[in-house]
């Protein structure tokens, strides 16, 4: 992969901040007064439907992360209209997410609502939490689950719906991507250097894993 | 399940609001009988029981209450704070672990949200012209649901208010019952645990009776979640149910997929004849050595088989 590159025959030019302004212009103030700092009926509304949402945290050397958190519509609690609470399911224990609010406290929230093009960005503080009252109220198909994730909003603003409007994200159709794409366990299997056939009995062995969710 | 549309939603009180299903195109729905509760699902894909608190003659209507709960789990929030009129629900056809057995006289007992059941014996039993006292405990007051209904049946309506009225001695209540009264009760895990206790204890006069629909779990000691065997007689299938799953997870897992609602031994909609092996059965519906089925959600057999008949 690396040889494309080179073969332009010359260094990317790395654009800076002052470049970027140039080249985009400057944002309508129409774009800033969408922009709030806690949920109004709407956002609740919003959240109260929204079963997946993709959580970019920082770690203390600024590496980022940015992850999947799926369930129930409705799984981002709303505690009042400045904080809201997202359970932790069963994973892997790799914990990246967690791991990252814990050294820096600081999270952005992409959630979607499946056949909505707008997606409702939260930015805020985050802490990890184990507070058996919110635990409580994050119950689902009898499991409680051992930790949540408490975040205290700042900036809250519905993202336009080009992005998923171009992907034609819930196009039904568009799920044959899915069949030119190896399945997880091949791709497991040749990420932890193992053969194909590892790869197809893992493949199984995670789908019946997929049966037990909570 | 049956498509169904809200077409009311009234406020009870400042916790409990009744909601009212029809069919989109008004077609007659599946009848019932009081005691009997629906399994709603909101399109948040929650789903929970709720008993029928209409009119079992009105074939166009379902009506059910949803108390607000304090650590709402999801599905009571979302009815208080988004259901609408027009909303979609779905739901499974009613059924009834509850029904009214045949007595002399009648006591029903409510607490809290637990008058929703009692609503509807009330009123069959007001049809029928059998006798019957429906006695209704609240916190206060303003926790009253369905006062102007509960209003036609005057004297035979007590209301214990626990602000106005002190703590109702329950067991004083069942041990001076006239004989032949059939009790049917509803209400938090508390009150349904004080009038098991009561019966357990023998203050219920002879010919009477007590029956209780529990919405909470029971609480109990169990055996430790050993693993177990379970064998599944029609399609000839035997697997492993491991002490961090369920029976249902691990009937799932071998491709065996029961409906299941509740997940917690209440609602019996994942039931199974269970042929053979004892069963630790710890629903709250009082399956036992003689009832011939269990509930895999939350029952075990540990270190034990159990031969299913599915």
């Amino acid at each position: 992969m690396s040889g494309a590159l080179e073969a332009f025959g010359h260094e990317l030019h790395e654009v800076d901040l002052a470049e970027i302004r140039a080249t985009l212009g400057t944002p309508a103030q129409g774009a800033f007064d969408k922009i709030t700092d806690h949920l109004d009926e709407n956002c609740l509304r919003f959240l109260a439907h929204s079963p997946f949402c993709c959580l970019a945290t920082v770690g203390a050397d600024g590496a980022c992360d940015c992850s999947p958190r799926g369930d129930y519509p409705g799984f981002v609690r709303v505690l009042d209209e400045r904080t809201v609470a997202i359970p932790d399911r069963v994973g892997n224990k790799l914990a990246d997410s967690m791991q990252n609010i814990a050294a820096t406290g600081r999270i952005g929230i992409l959630s979607f609502v499946p056949g909505m093009t707008e997606t409702l960005r939260i930015n805020g503080r985050a802490m990890v939490t184990n507070d058996p009252t919110v635990l409580a109220m994050l119950e689902q198909d009898h499991s409680v689950p051992d930790l949540a994730i408490v975040v205290r909003t700042e900036q809250v603003y519905l993202h336009c719906g080009r992005a998923i409007l171009r992907a034609g994200l819930w196009d039904a159709e568009m799920q044959d991507l899915a069949d030119e794409v190896p399945p997880a366990g091949r791709i497991w299997a040749s990420m932890s250097g193992l053969d194909e056939e590892v790869g197809d009995e893992i493949g199984r062995g995670v789908g019946l894993a997929y049966r037990k969710l909570y | 399940m049956l498509p169904l549309v809200v077409s009311s939603i009234d406020r009870q009180t400042p916790s409990i609001v009744s909601v009212v299903l029809e069919h989109p195109d008004r077609e007659q729905l599946p009848d019932w009988k009081a005691g009997a509760h629906i399994d709603v699902q909101l399109v948040t894909r929650h789903e929970r029981q709720y008993s029928l608190c209409g009119d079992p003659a009105d074939a166009r209507r379902y009506r059910i209450a949803v108390s607000r709960a304090e650590l709402s789990r999801g599905a009571s929030h979302y009815v208080h704070e988004f259901l609408r009129v027009g909303s979609r629900v779905h739901v499974r056809p009613p059924r009834n672990l509850f029904e009214l057995g045949p007595a002399e006289r009648y006591l029903l007992v409510a607490a809290g949200i637990g008058i929703t059941p009692m609503l509807a014996m009330a009123r069959e039993l007001d049809a029928r012209g059998e006798p019957f006292t429906l006695v209704y405990l609240v916190r206060d007051e303003s926790e009253v649901a369905f006062g102007d209904e509960l209003a036609e049946w005057g004297d035979r309506v007590r209301v214990h208010s626990g602000a106005s009225d002190g703590r109702l001695d329950l067991a004083g209540m069942l041990a001076g019952l006239d004989p032949g009264t059939a009790v049917y009760a509803c209400g938090p895990a508390r009150f349904s645990d004080a009038l098991s206790a009561a019966e357990a204890g023998g203050v219920l006069p002879a010919g009477c009776s007590l029956h209780l629909e529990r919405f909470e779990p029971v609480q109990r000691e169990t055996l430790p979640d050993e693993a177990f065997t379970v064998v599944c007689a029609e399609s000839d299938i035997t697997l492993q149910v491991y002490p961090d799953t369920s029976m249902l997870v691990a009937l799932s897992q071998a491709g065996i997929e029961l409906p299941a609602s509740c997940r917690r031994g209440v609602c019996g909609t994942c039931v199974v004849p269970l042929l053979d092996g004892a069963a630790e059965h710890r629903d709250s519906l009082g399956a036992d050595a003689a009832s011939g089925v269990v509930y895999p959600c939350v029952s075990r057999a540990p270190g034990g088989t159990l031969t299913l008949g599915i």
